[in-house]
């Protein structure tokens, strides 16, 4: 109890490795202290780490590598092998164990030895700091003490001054008196008589002239020296403040360091001067918007959090968002400086993988994403692995960093199963992983770019079957016509993934559907018949009342072509390389057509219905061998 | 079964050869083209037969179609037989361009005076067969045929009498019902008689009626300026909706501006070969 209550009085500093830290170490003590009362050489072996933090505290804590106490239960063990004695593995055991003891005594005495050196070194620069302190006091008063005397010896002077001239002046008086007198004995002693006569008058008169003069004998400054009060009160609080704790220095705040941020809290860290003393401190944080100036008055109110340690988790922000951090610390004697102001920054939301607008080939994919965030963010890190057979992730294989824009074409090897994923990254760190998505690079995928659907085509939920029913065409569709989807055919592009390489997809039709399939650019006119123009190449199926007509048109001219057994599983194969469009009965694997064309720009799937059905896009499959003979 | 070499030059990186042997079937000397792609050197290679047209030697095709090219990035050996017997020494054999000499129609005859040598149909199909099994590198398994005009209409009788054993078949403007047209209709009279039942084993239009076997694969270019196309010696029509009944596979192309020539063919013969690719080596 003893050693608590002298501690409790000491402890009454920062404690860096937290509250809890300090609530053990009190309890540890306690405990040991009251149940192994007397045994003082036992409550040694209870290791201590005393570490000194400021100049004026001292801190002890249970060292946690060191063995715990022996309890008592132990201790009565032992004076049984004591009494047996004979058994010589007791005795090696007992013997380990007073090795042990004894290298704990060792490590013990290190840390004493530790401590007496801090003690020493804390001893000397406390002297070193008294000594300080009183030269300035010293320094201060014999500097005072020069300002008054060197006053009090200006002052003399000039009373001096005075005096002496006023003396002379009497000096003066006195010798013009003494002329007067003599002159008027000589006149009187004269035996001349007309001669006394003719002078004395005026000699009388000078005398009645000069003893109207009045001469001023009173003393022209004052004896008494005017010394004012010293004003000491500085140096007395220079005194007192000696045996006082100043108040902390401004503490240094770090800048942000890498992974310490989540979406919603910062991991903020801060230092002090060693030589302050310090209770607790004031940690301070708003929001940097950037929309507001910096001098409005309706900047964001900061919050603020009373912490013991040099670090604090600051939580509830908002997602990428930027905080201006700052701190004060206080002791009792005071509150510091306001550190210098830190910049810190969450880190961004997830991203969204737009699952629908994800596309890819054998050779590659493209992914897109949403960001997630409303303010945007430094780039975004792609991560991709393989998929193993069993369907399981092996691990993250590839990153791609330093993504600017919402989406990535990614390099894949033909024919395996990739789990993707994206991080949204500032300068806080990166963002917790988006959802996955699977690609499997089997064969060509896309889904429909429903933007470009004539308003009277609908798509199925699945993205690849599109119908076109017999209804009127709502009017309100024609009349927003900003050249995005098609006008006159009833067409839809599929989102082709932008590699030059090898495609092939699959179209199922009815055979009494009236389509036109094949690729077109991108920007093909929308108020065009597919096949019609030069931007598009296609084949359409026609039905007369004879006969089943198919025609591969490209600028309105198709070959003159008969084909016996109607496709209603269509393939077509887009080879880049060797500018062609193939077309085939996938049932019959027989080649219909051949487009021959070096495609400038990229070109995207596009199917169209020229009467009321039903067409079924399949893709992702492994093109056959006859595809690209 | 000796052959004799009567040419070889170079052609593709291959050699283009022609060759002379003495036939059983039609009992006198033939000569016959096959062109070595330059994988004969080291590999088996499958064989399509090309089959001329009327008044053509084995020389016309070899010469004019620029096939070499494409028969060597494929790896396939190309036989082209002449069209008919030669020198047979037969009444009247040189007197008429669409019958006789370089008329032989593909057909076995069963008439006097020709059904002693005019047995073009078992030379192509049997007989050549087995002479260039025997003394080319070749892959007796993967045979595909193909033909112009008359040789098309053999082209497609032969895939069609022989279920499965070509692999692949393509003709260029082909005589496709030759029963129906005044060319077969003399050549059928005078090599098989005049009872029009026996014709029928040598129309392609009534033989694809009746076809069974494996799925079929037929790509057939025609002309559309070809003269004899509109003097309906061809009638590619009665085929293709035949064709088109039975569920036969086939892609007609009909090519504005060319006519019946070799120019015609040269233009197409890339298509065709890789049609035949696609089976031949599968």
């Amino acid at each position: 109890m003893d050693l608590y209550e002298i501690r409790g009085g000491r402890l009454d500093v920062i404690a860096e490795e937290g509250e809890l830290s300090r609530e053990s170490a009190t309890m540890e003590t306690f405990n040991v202290a009251a149940d192994s009362g007397g045994r003082t050489a036992r409550d040694v072996s209870t290791f201590q780490r005393f570490s000194v933090g400021t100049n004026e505290s001292l801190r002890f804590e249970p060292c946690e590598d060191s063995t715990p106490s022996p309890t008592g239960a132990e201790d009565g063990c032992d004076d049984d092998v004591f009494k047996e004695g004979n058994d010589e593995s007791e005795i090696i055991s007992i013997r380990n164990r007073l090795q042990g003891k004894v290298v704990e005594m060792e490590n013990f005495a290190g840390h004493l030895e530790e401590i007496f050196l801090t003690v020493e070194e804390n001893f000397g620069r406390q002297e070193q700091h008294l000594e300080q302190h009183y030269n300035d006091v010293l320094q201060t008063l014999s500097q005072r003490y020069d300002e008054r005397s060197a006053g009090l010896e200006e002052e003399k002077k000039s009373k001096l001054e005075a005096l002496y001239n006023q003396l002379l002046d009497c000096g003066r008086a006195l010798d013009s008196s003494k002329e007067l007198i003599e002159t008027a004995q000589e006149i009187y002693r004269s035996q001349d008589k007309r001669l006394f006569l003719k002078t004395v008058m005026p000699t009388i008169k000078r005398i009645e002239e000069y003893a109207k003069e009045d001469v001023d004998l009173t003393l022209a400054t004052r004896l008494e020296f005017n010394t004012p009060l010293g004003d000491l009160s500085d140096v007395k609080t220079m005194m007192d403040s000696i045996n006082v704790v100043p108040a902390p220095s401004a503490p240094v705040i770090n800048p942000q360091m890498p992974n310490s941020a989540t979406q919603t809290s910062l991991r903020v860290c801060w230092s002090l001067f060693s030589d302050d003393t310090v209770e607790y401190y004031e940690l301070y944080y708003r929001p940097v918007l950037e929309d507001t100036p910096a001098d409005s008055t309706c900047a964001p109110h900061e919050s603020k959090v009373k912490v013991k340690e040099t670090h604090c988790t600051v939580t509830d922000l908002l997602p990428n968002a930027q905080y201006e951090l700052w701190v004060t610390a206080t002791n009792t004697t005071g509150i510091s400086p306001a550190s210098e102001k830190a910049l810190y920054m969450t880190v961004p939301s997830p991203p969204v993988i737009k699952q629908r607008e994800c596309t890819s080939c054998p050779e590659a994919a493209l992914i897109r994403w949403e960001s997630g965030n409303t303010n945007p963010v430094d780039s975004y890190t792609v991560e991709l692995s393989e998929m193993g057979t069993d369907g399981t992730g092996s691990g993250i294989t590839e990153s791609i960093v330093a993504v600017p824009t919402c989406q990535c074409l990614i390099q894949l090897q033909a024919g395996r199963r990739y789990l993707i994923s994206v991080r949204a990254v500032n300068i806080g760190g990166p963002s917790v992983r988006s959802g996955d998505t699977t690609v499997s690079t089997t064969g060509t995928f896309f889904h429909l770019l429903e933007d470009t659907a004539h308003p009277c085509l609908s798509i199925s939920e699945d993205g690849f079957t599109i119908f076109y029913g017999d209804e009127e065409l709502p009017i309100s569709a024609m009349a927003l016509d900003d050249n995005t989807f098609f006008t006159r055919c009833v067409a839809v592009l599929g989102d082709l993934i932008p590699v030059r390489g090898r495609h092939y997809w699959e179209v199922e039709v009815d055979d009494g559907t009236e389509f036109r399939i094949g690729v077109a650019y991108e920007d093909t006119e929308r108020n065009s018949y597919l096949g019609a123009n030069s931007t598009s190449w296609c084949m359409r199926h026609i039905l007369s009342p004879s006969r089943h007509k198919y025609e591969f048109l490209h600028n309105g001219w198709s070959p003159d072509l008969r084909i016996t057994v109607n496709p209603v599983r269509i393939g077509l194969a887009l080879d880049y390389d060797r500018g062609t469009l193939s077309f085939f009965n996938v049932n019959l694997e027989q080649h219909l057509h051949t487009f021959h064309c070096h495609f400038q720009n990229y070109v995207q799937p596009c199917f169209s219905l020229d009467n009321p059905g039903a067409l079924t896009v399949h893709n992702g499959i492994e093109a056959p061998e006859y595809a690209f003979i | 079964m000796a052959l004799t070499q009567v040419s070889s030059n170079k052609c593709a990186g291959g050699f283009q050869k022609v060759f002379e042997h003495e036939s059983t079937e039609l009992k006198c000397k033939m000569k016959f083209a096959v062109y070595l792609p330059p994988k004969a050197e080291t590999d088996k290679c499958p064989v399509m037969y090309w089959l001329s047209g009327l008044t053509c030697t084995e020389q016309n095709f070899i010469t004019k179609s620029g096939s070499q090219l494409a028969a060597a990035e494929h790896g396939i050996i190309i036989v082209a037989p002449d069209t008919s017997p030669r020198g047979c020494g037969i009444e009247g054999e040189d007197e008429n361009w669409d019958f006789g000499t370089g008329a032989g129609f593909y057909v076995n005859s069963t008439q006097d005076p020709w059904k002693t040598n005019y047995r073009m149909y078992a030379y192509v199909t049997e007989e050549l067969p087995k002479l260039i099994n025997a003394n080319f590198p070749t892959d007796p398994d993967r045979m595909s045929v193909s033909g112009h005009s008359m040789g098309g209409h053999g082209a497609l009788i032969c895939a069609l009498k022989n279920p499965g054993k070509y692999k692949a078949v393509s003709a260029f403007a082909p005589i496709c019902n030759p029963m129906q047209c005044p060319w077969g209709q003399k050549a059928f009279a005078g090599y098989l008689g005049s009872d029009r039942s026996t014709w029928e084993a040598y129309d392609a239009t009534v033989l694809a009626a009746s076809y069974s076997g494996p799925q079929l694969d037929i790509l057939i270019d025609q002309g559309q300026d070809d003269q004899f196309l509109s003097a309906s010696q061809l009638l590619p029509d009665n085929l293709i909706a035949v064709c088109s009944e039975k569920k036969i596979p086939v892609v007609f192309r009909l090519q504005p501006g060319y006519d019946h020539s070799y120019f015609f063919i040269y233009s197409f013969i890339g298509d065709h070969i890789k049609h035949h690719a696609k089976y031949l080596n599968a």
